[in-house]
């Protein structure tokens, strides 16, 4: 299995919060030596490698995960609670879950 | 009657020039298990109109304690004039005492309002979600700024929905504007909140809403002390005119 996190990269050239969150937790947990590669999505540059592989799996939500397994096939995973569930096996706390919710779902600010 | 299988690819597109009646009028004759999602603001409208379908229709609102004034009082008077049960959902009582005591009252003016409406507003909102097949909201797509994708009249909830359990989300005000919900509320007589007459336009807590300036979008009356850039997860093409991927 091979797993690459893509990251954002703002157009200010800051570094996106989520993908510092997650990134922050892969390795307070441990997790980031499971990380194979980390892939910059670089909103000043849509031909930077994250871009592409954001357009290319039709993701519009960053960070996310590809996930290939040994016989080829890829799961894309824009949450970070379900891939640590699904592919890490860990379960996360439900404040995570609530906070990765309102990060993808920003609509949710009008409820 | 509550449909086995719901075909919201082929409605969704369907009922998308339709008029709020007629897209309320679709999801409570599809689900029993249904309830409006009402926030005491504009929203309104969605219970003067679906009482109008169905009077015993269910109206749940969420309580995080920091409400203003004004919308207690129209919760309470919306209550009376529609003979509705308004089933308010409060955050759970610990969470917020461990909230507090380790974060303080104010804690969004310094790490932004994500921790405090997770704790106040979205768990209780998940709470009560995970006890429905479908919610109706009083979103628009003209109360999100340019970068958000639009909001459909109706779609499969991918915030709420689990492996399990499938939740449908109905946004019946999606096409309307702001002024044709005032055009509905001040022609149906339907009491509103006063806050409006104060300059306010979206109303959420006391202390992360104030009133905004006559072009000022609504968004700028939320959470203004917080960058814009923060608040956004999607991958934008920024300043430069290339298409979103």
């Amino acid at each position: 299995m091979k797993i690459t996190l893509v990251k954002k990269t703002l157009a200010d050239g800051s570094p996106c919060r989520k993908c510092m969150e997650v990134e922050s937790r892969l390795n307070k947990s441990g997790h980031m030596n499971k990380i194979d590669s980390v892939v910059i999505a670089d909103e000043r540059d849509l031909n930077s490698e994250g871009m592409l592989l954001a357009k290319k799996h039709n993701v519009t939500l960053a960070p996310f995960f590809i996930v290939e397994d040994s016989q080829g096939s890829v799961k894309i995973y824009t949450v970070y609670f379900k891939f640590l569930k699904e592919i890490l096996d860990t379960k996360s706390t439900e404040a995570e879950e609530i906070s990765e919710i309102m990060d993808n779902n920003p609509d949710l600010d009008y409820i | 009657m509550s449909t086995l299988k719901f075909d919201v690819d082929n409605l969704a597109p369907e009922y998308d020039n339709r008029e709020p009646s007629e897209i309320l009028k679709l999801a409570l004759d599809s689900f029993d298990n249904i309830a409006i999602s009402f926030s005491g603001a504009e929203d309104v409208v969605l219970v003067d109109m679906a009482v109008k379908i169905n009077p015993k229709v269910r109206v749940f609102s969420l309580d995080t304690g920091r409400l203003h004034p004004e919308t207690y009082k129209l919760l309470d008077q919306v209550r009376e004039k529609y003979g509705i049960k308004l089933e308010i959902q409060y955050p759970d009582t610990e969470s917020v005492e461990n909230f507090v005591a380790e974060k303080g009252l104010y804690s969004f003016y310094k790490d932004g309002h994500k921790e405090c409406c997770g704790v106040r507003k979205v768990r209780p909102l998940r709470r009560k979600l995970s006890t429905l097949d479908a919610w109706i909201t009083g979103q628009r797509k003209d109360q999100s700024p340019g970068t958000r994708s639009g909001v459909p009249v109706v779609e499969r909830d991918g915030a709420f929905s689990t492996d399990d359990h499938t939740l449908y989300k109905f946004n019946p005000l999606s096409n309307w504007s702001s002024a044709q919900v005032w055009q509905y509320i001040r022609e149906n007589d339907v009491p509103y909140n006063e806050l409006h007459n104060k300059g306010f336009i979206s109303i959420g807590c006391e202390p992360c809403t104030r009133p905004v300036l006559p072009q000022q979008h609504e968004r700028e009356g939320r959470w203004w002390w917080e960058e814009e850039t923060m608040k956004e997860c999607g991958l934008h093409a920024g300043n430069v005119s290339i298409p979103k991927v």
